[in-house]
Formats: structure tokens, sequence, C-alpha cells
């Protein structure tokens, strides 16, 4: 598998708080990565970085071998993004927030925008404003999939899920995803929900990654489940 | 994607929009409805340009990034492959099109409409004076100032009362200031000494500070965190602090170096032997034709253009101290034609009965040994003329300020449009030559000469329709013998009806020129005081005229050269002539070949100049040694031409 993502160094601070630290991680292509932290950790921060959102104080991002800075936007057009806080425009309806983020990314696809709407049972009328947390989760989820993606990024998203959709989020969709050669970043406090579908397992503390490993060999390796083994690592770091 | 996010703007904010526009058509459409009245018709006009276009371009501004704010969909939209100068961009310009959409309305209503024009063209708020009526520029320079503060504050995370607030105390004050500045000593009076410099230098820093705001407000959005407020606020501060200062500096250099018309001037006081005497915006300076170098003889910051011929190598000037708006003074003072031994003759201090609230200085001229000094003031407040002028002489020293009375000539009764003119001072007699000039009605004029003995103390009348043949020239270089010309009735440059020279000592009239001739103010005497040259116009057949130059011999008692050298009357005034040093030839300039030619005393072209392309409007002549200078009017530089090596320079 080749190298899509690399991170060096990175550090960020907000007032006199250092969230991340020398912060180093290289993603492989066609993989789902697990992140894993305690609130508060730099799940957010890592992941804001990543999409241009907010500037990192140091450090280096490299998106397939070329380095990205704060203000460049090509490279997002390989980049699916689902934030943990789903704040849209309140004004928008669900098809002109649609049509509106379909004019920026070249693979933009039509049709299964259509779909997850149907699937995840959204009104295309409807006006954002109107809609619940889940609701919105589902609709940036729609317009992460509908960009047809290199790279999904996935902030916490299914904290705000109810379970069926959460079940069926995961199973199906990160699956798909991972099938059709997509990298996934699956940031999460919520452990188990990991267990079904990671294929390489980290762990931040400390503004630092304490755990870089394939997660089929964690699991031999400490002979626990996830959350018994996630628990030991934090409180040895 | 510009386009994808300009529509998303105009989406958003089209209640906005829709709400202002309805405002103005609201206040547009009163005036119809109230045509006969037109008081409120006018608070009307008025609430439009000083209420609702700062107002709605406040709001305009304001809603920039409200909705990313508010909503906290900033992370969303900053996530997105599109760059955040093209967001910039596509915000602002969604704002500014509404804004013109907005003032494209009043412009029609503007053009469509004389009531409207009428009343938009009268508030002038910054002005003290009426201006030319016009579109209110002023009204959107402001408005279009504001949208850009406001806009440029939308971008900080704070609340919306609070934005509106700060970017409208930011957004005039600044102007505010900057006008304070330009009206106020620190920008040397420049919003009444030189009202259009300063509107000039009040729209470029409104432009600059324009600037200022956009450059914060974008490079705060480019390179700051969003998500850390007071961190981007500082920042935005940071930026805007230190473009403003640029602002300031870009301001004060071009108010400084760029000039704007009437901004310089060069203009030739006189010239004779070695030296002549220029006044300029920033004083005086003399060429010396032997050194080929410029001197100055006076540096002053508000110089005036009064300013006497040299005597006995002394020059005399006035200018103006000033103090605050309120506290201006007059001042004569005296230097050495070598720059050195400046003397303030009359000041601030000066000893009574001298008044700095009556000391508008109208006229000034230097005795011929140079010891002391005559000039004429007028209430400052006067404009017409109507106020008592006033005669003072006083030592180069400041001694002996003394009022001298001027009964005789002003028991006329007349008190408007009246006007006093220094004339002469003779070196034999101790005798001040003043021109009276009265224009009872607009387009004429009566002239009087009186005659000041300065130490009889009398005043008495010389001879009514008389006055100086040229202003320059008129006074023979032995200082004995004053050419003057018979007044046509009509104004001072005008031609004359009879040319003669009035002998100082004795008082005694020579006629030159009579008849039907009229003379032109072209009168020079040659360096000896023994030729006069001058210009007249004789009717032609067919009920055209025709200009000649001619030469008057002392020693002749007659007209002893005359040559034609022009058919029109604007031909004729773009001659230009001056004698040569060795009074044996004539230079003249002529317009119409672009060159200088010199002329003999038979008034032969005996060579010829042609002038350089680079002086675009060439001026009058000054011949200093053996050498020519000219005046380039366009850009106010000065030109020499060398006789003997025939080569031209630009030398100021």
């Amino acid at each position: 598998m080749s190298e899509l993502l690399r991170i060096k160094g990175l550090s960020k601070s907000f007032g006199r708080k250092p969230v991340l630290k020398d912060f180093d991680l290289t993603v492989e292509s066609g993989r789902v990565y697990g992140l894993l932290g305690c609130n508060g950790e730099g799940k957010t921060t890592l992941a804001r970085i990543l999409m241009g959102v907010i500037p990192a104080d140091g450090g280096d991002v490299f998106y397939k071998g070329q380095r990205i800075t704060y203000g460049q936007s090509a490279y997002k057009r390989d980049f699916g993004y689902v934030p943990e806080d789903p704040f849209f425009y309140e004004d928008m309806t669900v098809r002109a927030l649609l049509d509106f983020n379909g004019r920026f990314y070249p693979k933009w696809d039509r049709k299964r925008a259509a779909a997850d709407l149907e699937r995840f049972a959204l009104d295309p009328k409807a006006r954002i404003g109107t809609l619940s947390r889940g609701q919105k989760l589902k609709l940036g989820l729609a317009v992460a999939l509908a960009a047809a993606p290199e790279f999904l990024i996935l902030d916490d998203p299914t904290s705000g899920l109810d379970v069926p959709t959460r079940q069926d989020f995961l199973r199906d969709v990160i699956r798909e995803l991972a099938a059709s050669g997509t990298t996934v970043l699956f940031a999460t406090h919520l452990v188990h929900e990991l267990e079904r579908i990671v294929e390489r397992l980290l762990v931040l503390s400390g503004g630092r990654l304490i755990l870089d490993e394939d997660f089929d060999k964690v699991k031999a390796t400490h002979q626990a489940s996830l959350e018994d083994i996630f628990v030991r690592l934090v409180a040895g770091a | 994607m510009f386009t994808t996010l300009y529509f998303k703007e105009w989406r958003e904010k089209a209640l906005i929009f829709t709400f202002e526009l309805s405002i103005l058509a609201v206040l547009l459409g009163a005036q119809f409805f109230l045509q006969q009245k037109k008081d409120i018709r006018e608070g009307l006009i008025y609430a439009v340009l000083l209420l609702f276009f700062p107002f709605a371009a406040l709001i305009l501004g304001a809603a920039g990034f409200e909705s990313e704010n508010r909503q906290e969909a900033w992370a969303y939209l900053f996530s997105r492959p599109v760059s955040r100068v093209v967001v910039w961009l596509a915000k602002l310009a969604a704002l500014a099109s509404m804004f013109t959409v907005l003032w494209i309305i009043f412009l029609a209503a503007w053009a469509a409409f004389p009531a409207v024009r009428e009343l938009a063209s009268g508030p002038r708020v910054l002005l003290e004076y009426v201006a030319e009526s016009g579109f209110p520029w002023w009204s959107v320079g402001l408005s279009a100032f504001l949208l850009i503060v406001a806009f440029s504050l939308s971008l900080l995370r704070a609340r919306q009362f609070n934005l509106l607030f700060v970017a409208l105390l930011l957004g005039l004050v600044f102007p505010a200031v900057a006008w304070g500045l330009i009206i106020s000593k620190v920008g040397g009076f420049m919003a009444w000494l030189a009202p259009t410099k300063a509107l000039r230098t009040l729209l470029i820093s409104l432009v600059l500070m324009t600037l200022a705001f956009v450059g914060a407000s974008l490079l705060t959005l480019v390179r700051s965190d969003h998500s850390q407020p007071r961190k981007q606020t500082r920042s935005f501060a940071g930026s805007l602090v230190l473009f403003l200062v640029l602002a300031l500096g870009g301001t004060v250099a071009t108010a400084l170096f760029i000039p704007v018309p009437g901004d310089h001037y060069l203009s030739l006081v006189t010239s004779s032997g070695d030296n002549a005497i220029y006044a300029t915006e920033r004083g005086i300076l003399t060429y010396d034709a032997s050194s080929g170098r410029i001197r100055w003889l006076a540096k002053t910051r508000y110089p005036e253009y009064l300013l006497s011929s040299p005597a006995n190598g002394r020059i005399a000037y006035s200018t103006l101290d000033i103090k605050g708006r309120r506290d201006i003074t007059h001042e004569v003072w005296t230097v050495g034609m070598d720059g050195r031994d400046r003397r303030l003759a009359v000041g601030r201090g000066s000893p009574g009965p001298w008044d700095p609230a009556r000391s508008n200085i109208t006229g000034l001229m230097i005795r011929p040994d140079g010891r002391s000094i005559a000039f004429l003031t007028r209430a400052a407040s006067s404009r017409s003329g109507g106020a008592l002028p006033a005669l003072w002489t006083v030592n180069v020293d400041g001694t002996g300020l003394e009022q001298r009375p001027l009964d005789a000539l002003l028991a006329d009764g007349t008190t408007e449009n009246r006007w006093l003119f220094l004339t002469a001072w003779g070196r034999t007699a101790n005798v001040l030559l003043i021109l009276k000039r009265h224009s009872p009605q607009p387009g004429q004029s009566q002239f009087g000469l009186w005659a000041y003995d300065l130490d009889r103390r009398t005043l008495r009348k010389f001879e009514d329709g008389v006055l100086p043949a040229s202003w320059r020239g008129s006074m023979s270089p032995r200082e004995d013998l004053l050419a003057i010309k018979l007044s046509s009735g009509a104004g001072l440059g005008l031609p004359a009806k009879a040319l003669a020279f009035i002998d100082l000592a004795t008082m005694k009239r020579t006629a030159i020129v009579e008849g039907t001739d009229l003379v032109l103010s072209r009168v020079q005497w040659d360096p000896a005081g023994e030729r006069l040259l001058f210009q007249v116009k004789r009717p032609a057949p067919e009920g055209r005229a025709d200009y000649a130059i001619a030469i008057y011999s002392l020693a002749a008692g007659k007209v002893v050269a005359e040559e034609s050298f022009a058919a029109s009357e604007r031909e004729a005034w773009m001659m230009w002539t001056a004698w040569m040093p060795d009074g044996r030839s004539i230079l003249a300039r002529d317009a119409e070949s672009r060159s200088l030619k010199i002329l003999d005393l038979a008034l032969r072209e005996t060579g010829r100049f042609d002038l350089p392309a680079r002086i675009k409007e060439p001026g009058q002549p000054a011949v200093v040694g053996d050498q020519v200078l000219v005046v380039d009017g366009k850009t106010d530089s000065l030109w020499r031409l060398d006789l003997s090596t025939k080569r031209w320079k630009s030398i100021y």
C-alpha cells in the first residue's frame, strides 16, 4: 500500500494549553484508521488542521508526497470531512446545500447524493435549521460521500446518531468505503465503535500518538477488549 | 466557485437588501408626493445622503461574515476546497454590487429629476464653503468606507451590535481625524489655504484607509485561526495598525510630493544684470548668471505674492505668520540679494499703531536706497475693497513704523470696489506714486495717479485716467522716469489710449504715442534707460488691426523703429519681448514658431533659437548676462539657454 498522508512534528496550542505536540503519523491508502482519544485530546484539532480549517503552530503535512500548507485548497477536493458538530448554513435547504457543495467537487456524484438522502430519510426541501442533530450528521455524511473522497475524516460522527443508523453506518458505509479503496480516519472516544471496522489503531494522549499499530496485532498482543487496552494505554501514558 | 459563493451571498443577504431598497424607494418616492414642501423634501434628501447610505452600507458590511459566525458555519465553509481569498472576494463583491445597485437607483433619480439634483448638491458637511453643484461623491465615498470598515470587522467573531457600533465609530472617526489633521496646523491649514489639495488629500487618505481595512481583513482571514476569536482580533488589530501607519505615510507622501494644479508656481518677479528673481510656493529664489547657480533669498512656509524689485541690493517681501485659523498676521521682511541679512520689518510684535487685525497687506515697495519700505494694508475681512485702506512706512530694521494719512485720496467717499496700488518711488524726490482704481460697474474702471510726498507728508492727485505703462517695466533703470499710459476706461491689462513718461523730479509728462493707436501693456526700458520698447495696435483696412513692436528713443524724441509682428490680438499677446543686457538687441518669443528671436535696434531678425519640445508652455523670457531664462508654465520648471553655446538646460 502506498503512503497517502504523512504528518511530521505537528503541534498546536490554544492559548497556553498545548493540544498537539510533535505529532507524527503516516497514513497508507485504502485502510481504515481508528483514532482513539479522550475528550479534549486533540482529535478534532487534528481533523481541522488536516482540513485547513485552522492553522498548525508547527510541523508539516504531506499529501501524496506534496507538502500542504494552510490556505491551500485544491487538495481538499480529495478529502471528505464529517465533523463532530455539523454546523451548516441553517437557512439553506437540504437540496440547496447539496447543489452548493456539488460545485466544489469535480467527482461529485449526484445520484449517490440522492440515494443517500433517501437512505437517511432526509427531505430535500427541508430547511437545515429544522433538522435534528442526527439528521444533520446524516446530511454531512451524504455530502462527504457524494464528493467521492480518497480520504475521509470522520470526527466522532456516530455519537449523535440513533442506534440503528449507527449500526447501519458502521456496518455498511465504512465497509463499503474500505472496499472501494477509500482511506478512512475515524476519530472517536467511543471505543467499542471501532472494534468492528478498524484496521489500524491510533491512540492519542497528551498531544502525541502513544499507539500506532495494526488492530489485529494489538488484540493479539494484549489479549483484552479494546476498551481495556485503551484504558491501560492511557493510564500508562 | 466564485460565482457559486457570490450568488450564495446574494441569496443570504437578499432580505437586508430588499429592506434597504424599500426604504430608499420610500425616501425617493416621497420627493414626488411632497412636491410643494421643499423643506421636507430637502430633509429627506439629506437623510438619504447623511443617514440612509452610510447606515445601509454599515448594515450590509456587517452582514459579511455574519452567517458563518452566527451559525458556526465557518468551519464547514473553510473545509470546502475553495480558497479563502475567493470566499472573501465573493462576499465583498456581492455586498459591493448591492451597494452599487442602491447608488445606481439614486443616480437615476438624480439624473432624471432636476429637483433631486438641486437638493442633493446642497449639503456640504465637510466643507465650510458651498462647492459647485454636482453629484454627492462625498456621500458615496463615506458610505463606501463604512461598508469596507464594517465588512472587515464582520470577520471578527463579535456580537452584531458591538460590531455595528465599532464600525460606525471607526468609520466616522477616521475620516474626521483625517479632515481634522488637514484643516489644522499639522496639515499646514491645507483645507483653507489649498482647498483643492485638501479634498484630494482627504480622498487619498480615505482610499488608503479603506485599503488598510481591506488588507487587515484579508490577511487575518487567510492567516489567522478563526477558532480563537481573541487571537484573531489581536491579529486583525496588529495588521490594521501597520496598514494604517502605511496609509498615513502614503497620504503624507502624496500631499508632499504629488502637486495639484496651482500647488507649485514659479513666477518671474524681475531681472537685471546677472540676476533674475522668481517667486515660488517655497519662497524667493534668484538665479545668478555669472555663477550659474540658484540661490534662495528666503524660504518661507506661507509665502505671499508681494515682492518688491531690488533696491540698493535688497528686496522686500511679505509672508504670512499663521498660528491658527483665526490667528494670522502678515509680515514684511527684507533680505540682501546675496541671501544674507534677513530682517523682519513688520510682524506680530511690531509697535502701535500697527494692528494685526488690519494687517492684510495689499501692496509693497522698497525705497530706491533700500533703507525703508512702504506698504498698503486693508482690513482682513474685506473682500470687495470696501474697507478703508492704509499706507504705512517703516525702516528695514523695523523702526519708524508710521501710518500715513490718505484722507485726500479717500475723500471722494467711494468705499466699494476701490483698490490702491503702489506704483513707483522716486529716487531724486522722495515721492511715492499711488494708483487708485475704482470700478463703479463690472467691466468699467476709473484710474487716478496720486503722488505722496513722504518728506512733506502731503498727498496730491497727479492725474486722472493715468496708470503705469506695465507692471514690471514702467520705472526707468535710473528710477527717474515712469512710463504711463492713458486708460481706455476698461481693465488694467487692456490696450490704453496713449503712452507717455513722467519725469519724477519735475512731474512733467512727455507723450510718446497718441491718436488712434492703442498701446499694449508690454512696455520696457532698455538697460541704459534711453529707449522704450513697446507694442502698439493700429486700425487696419476692413476693420482689422495691425500689431507692431516699436522703439522710442529719448535722445531722438520719437519712435525710431517699428515692425509689424502679428495680425491678431491673441497672437500679439503671445509675443513676449526683453532687452538684451547690452541694450543693442532685443529678445522676442515667437509663440507661432516656438522660437526665441534676436532682433537688432531696427527690429530685424538677426538670430533664432528653437525652444525645446520639453518646454510645454513657455512664459516670458528673462535675459541675464549671456543667458536666457524661460519658465515652463506647465511644469513650473526653469530653463536656461546659454547664448554662447546655444544649449538649453533645465535648472529648476
